[in-house]
């Protein structure tokens, strides 16, 4: 069970450098075959400034930018082995591009404690984090749910 | 924010609107392999045959992140990458290899916000038997059309 005390708890920002090549290899890893997430070239064609970043390209932000993900829940209380996605939520501020800097804080904004079918209960809980660039401008804030068993 | 690939515009599209699916390739062990050195979720559930059998899914089950990649994929395709303004989900369900995903959408709403022309409506992934992976809704705005 994790502890209740938490929610509203921030923890230390991290940065990410947004390169092109990571959003290459990621739309590559889903299969989605739009050029303007390959090729500068083609992005630039289509108007873009240089390659976008694709709708779901916000998860690296979080995997390789917050090397503290992991101790960060494991200090709410949470079994990082048992847990489980339930949610994803993104919000797009303003366009991000290969070359900025994102600098996130995620705090945790919500979380309860239920009681399963089987006498377990689980955790669900809510953490949000909010991206600014090297402008200091909002660019995107995220929402991740999830269900951690008991 | 400008949206430079918009291939339709805001009056092109209706309340009710299907968005035109897309039924992607069987998902490949090779294919979660690379997705989880690509968004660096190297949780060994999405990777590793042996922990799916321990921990009784079945085999190795995919990034629930990629499904929503899947889903973005149909959204990029129809609005343009920086044309989407939110886009969650809420994951249902575990795939499997060879599973084959095919996302889908509607639109629900036509509104105007912040300046811009918007469209809300709701997106999801099921596989070949129709079992729900992912659900959820998305805001885009669309271009007015010049007259």
């Amino acid at each position: 069970m994790f502890d209740t005390s938490k929610i509203g708890q921030s923890f230390a920002p991290f940065t990410y450098e947004v390169q092109r090549n990571k959003i290459n290899e990621l739309t590559a890893a889903i299969g989605d075959k739009n050029p303007v997430y390959h090729s500068r070239e083609a992005a630039q064609a289509e108007g873009f400034t240089d390659v976008p970043i694709s709708p779901t390209t916000p998860t690296m932000f979080s995997f390789w930018g917050n090397r503290q993900r992991g101790a960060s829940m494991a200090d709410l209380g949470i079994n990082v082995a048992r847990i489980l996605h339930g949610e994803e939520e993104y919000e797009y501020l303003a366009p991000i591009y290969p070359g900025d800097t994102l600098t996130g804080t995620t705090t945790l904004i919500d979380g309860k404690t239920r009681q399963g079918s089987g006498g377990h209960s689980m955790d669900i809980l809510t953490m949000e984090t909010r991206y600014v660039n090297q402008h200091n401008q909002a660019v995107l804030n995220t929402r991740t749910t999830v269900v951690v068993r008991e | 924010m400008a949206t430079p690939t918009a291939t339709r515009s805001y009056e092109d599209v209706n309340v009710g609107d299907a968005l035109p699916t897309l039924t992607k390739d069987p998902v490949t062990h090779l294919q979660l392999v690379r997705y989880a050195g690509a968004s660096g979720d190297f949780n060994p559930l999405h990777t590793d045959p042996k922990i799916g059998e321990m921990i009784g899914t079945g085999g190795i089950i995919a990034h629930g992140m990629l499904i929503m990649g899947f889903v973005g994929e149909l959204l990029s395709d129809y609005v343009g990458p920086q044309a989407i303004r939110k886009f969650g989900v809420r994951f249902k369900g575990m795939t499997h290899l060879g599973d084959v995903i095919t996302c889908s959408g509607t639109i629900t709403e036509k509104y105007e916000a912040d300046g811009e022309a918007r469209i809300a409506g709701t997106v999801q992934a099921a596989d070949q038997n129709g079992d729900i992976k992912v659900t959820g809704t998305f805001v885009a705005t669309l271009p007015r059309r010049h007259v």
